[in-house]
């Protein structure tokens, strides 16, 4: 569906992403791991055609993405960014529609149909935000205005996710909602889901397939059980980590060692 | 399926989205009360004219002179029928780039004014002026140009590597702004005490000099331009929101701001060249669009257009009759109630 091959990414005389090769595919939840400054949020914006590459191909359904329009782009890839900027009084339920801009018939005017307002109904519900959608989003707490994102997203109904630290606001329950929330949407509706993402842990137990980044680079790709190792992340983020199965989900568990004295 | 729909848009609580029908019955409102402003505005003048005759000239569209005598009748048609219209197509093209402004720099106190955009628009009319001063049609152009040569100097400098923020924003607007201001000084200087004198009430914003052949192109270019603004509304909408956010939904931000940055420069530049920096409308009335109407731009810029036409004849209507038989640049006035408003909007938020 989307595909990276041998991307590389530079500006400002850095090189940001260095020849990475990545493939989304239906279905599949793909996270990037990696420290600051490993080029993450830098490869989630040139898959959804913000930024331009310097070398190498990004394909969106087999097509290079420089040559597909915005309107095309945005009705097969939805971002879901780490926070809204809400200088304007907005409610919840006018914010959430805006997800469905790419299916306007007229770009720049026009009016939601009834089935924009269904499928932003629809998400609503989903995100568990239907009992707010008549309040503005700046009265909203951290949590809820994630979700915001999230609905926004998913009522574009684009096939492609691209969640850029999505639960970094969240508490502990609603992060695993959210990415339950990607879980489902990929296994019933055959998305594709790329989550750039610092919780290690949560990755382990959501994805399908892990990439591991530093300057740039894929250090590592594949399964977390294969990838989550202690020498390839010590390796990574230059700290000892100790490594076993979470007891109730069998999915690799990483906990730092944090050297004492 | 249907119930779920219309749940969602008959709710009783606050309107919480923008429909067409909504859109309609405000527009309608407003322009009803335009045209009654106009009427009642035309009325009223340091002459008094017989009410009941005037009234029903106006209803004739000036085709039965109704009683009045040939003097009445000119008073009413020649002079406060253009320059009420006049008043109204300002009024509406400065609170419609106003709105443009706010939509596009993601900024509520982004404005023609505040943002040394008129004062460009003053500086290309004044090079017109002064260089090119029997050519009437140079006016317009040069306003144009100049506010135009404003808004790309505000944006470049505005731009930082975080983009442009609402405090860069700011901060660029008041340097262009005190820099062309320096400018027009500078040129004021250089004309004689006579020209000076109505140059400087034509500064602060004058309806009443304008000639007959500016009043049709401010007038159609006041409607073009909050027409061309309402069809780019839903994109508005996103942009307001953040670029970055627009772009990924499928909004061409570059397009768009090609667009609005025209326009808006088109429609200060006509205002501007008509009747000089008339403050504040661009503001105040985008301002209380918002704050009564909701930020949905399909609904605030007709609306703003509308109220920024009513706002300005009312406030002209004032300058004119106040301390008749002298006249108060109409800017004086816009300020007046502006700025006490806008502090009192602030407050409020």
């Amino acid at each position: 569906m989307l595909e990276a091959r041998n991307l590389t990414v530079a500006y400002d005389y850095r090189i940001a992403v260095a020849d990475v090769t990545l493939s989304l595919n239906a279905g599949e939840i793909t996270a990037i791991i990696g420290p600051n400054g490993a080029g993450k949020s830098t490869l989630l914006r040139t898959l959804n055609g913000q930024l331009p590459g310097s070398s190498g191909n990004v394909l969106l359904d087999g097509e290079p993405i420089e040559r597909l329009s915005r309107r095309t782009i945005s009705r097969r890839i939805a971002v879901v960014a780490q926070e809204a900027e809400l200088r304007f009084p907005v409610t919840v339920l006018e914010f959430v529609l805006g997800g469905r801009f790419a299916w306007a018939t007229h770009s720049g005017w026009g009016w939601e149909t009834e089935r924009d307002l269904h499928v932003a109904e629809s998400v609503l519900r989903e995100t568990e935000l239907s009992g707010l959608s008549a309040r503005l989003m700046n009265e909203l707490s951290g949590g809820e205005r994630q979700r915001a994102l999230m609905a926004r997203a998913l009522a574009t109904e684009a096939p492609i996710l691209l969640l850029d630290e999505p639960t970094a606001n969240l508490d502990l329950s609603h992060q695993a909602t959210l990415l339950s929330l990607v879980r489902t949407r990929c296994d019933r509706h055959r998305a594709a889901a790329l989550v750039v993402t610092h919780d290690i842990n949560l990755a382990a137990q959501f994805a399908d397939y892990i990439l591991l980044m530093k300057q740039g680079k894929t250090i590592h790709a594949g399964r977390p059980e294969e990838v989550l190792r202690p020498e390839i992340l010590q390796n990574i983020f230059e700290i000892r980590v100790l490594v076993d199965a979470h007891p109730v989900t069998g999915a690799p568990r990483v906990t730092p060692v944090h050297e004492r004295g | 399926m249907t119930s779920t729909a219309s749940e969602v848009v008959a709710s009783p609580a606050r309107p919480h989205r923008v429909t067409l029908r909504k859109t309609l019955i405000a527009c309608a409102v407003l322009a009803g009360a335009l045209l009654l402003a106009i009427v009642l505005m035309a009325l009223l003048g340091s002459e008094q004219l017989p009410v009941r005759a005037s009234l029903c000239a106006l209803a004739s569209f000036g085709t039965s002179t109704c009683g009045l005598s040939q003097d009445q009748f000119d008073i009413l048609f020649q002079i406060r029928l253009p320059r009420i219209l006049l008043a109204a197509a300002v009024g509406g093209s400065l609170a419609t780039a106003g709105a443009g402004y706010q939509a596009l720099l993601r900024n509520p106190l982004a404005e023609p004014y505040l943002l040394g955009i008129s004062n460009g628009a003053a500086v290309g009319t004044m090079i017109a002026l002064v260089f090119f001063g029997a050519s009437e049609w140079t006016r317009p152009i040069l306003a144009f140009t100049g506010a135009l040569a404003a808004t790309l100097a505000v944006y470049r400098l505005a731009r930082g590597r975080a983009g442009a923020t609402p405090e860069r924003l700011i901060l660029a607007g008041v340097i262009v702004t005190t820099f062309l201001s320096s400018v027009i000084v500078f040129v004021t200087v250089l004309m004689d005490a006579t020209r000076i004198r109505s140059f400087t009430f034509w500064l602060l914003g004058d309806l009443s000099g304008t000639s007959k052949a500016l009043l049709p192109v401010t007038i159609i270019i006041a409607i073009a331009g909050a027409l061309a603004l309402t069809l780019h509304a839903r994109s508005l909408n996103l942009l307001m929101l953040g670029e970055r956010d627009a772009f990924d939904l499928g909004v061409e931000v570059g397009r768009v701001r090609i667009v609005v940055f025209l326009v808006a420069s088109l429609l200060v530049g006509s205002s501007v060249a008509a009747s000089g920096s008339v403050g504040y409308v661009g503001l105040v009335v985008p301002h209380l669009a918002r704050l009564s109407l909701g930020s949905d731009n399909r609904l605030t810029i007709p609306a703003a257009a509308l109220g920024g036409a009513l706002f300005v004849i009312v406030a002209d209507t004032v300058a004119r009759t106040v301390i008749a038989p002298r006249e108060l640049p109409v800017g004086a006035i816009t300020a007046l109630i502006g700025a006490p408003l806008f502090i009192y909007l602030l407050r409020r938020a």
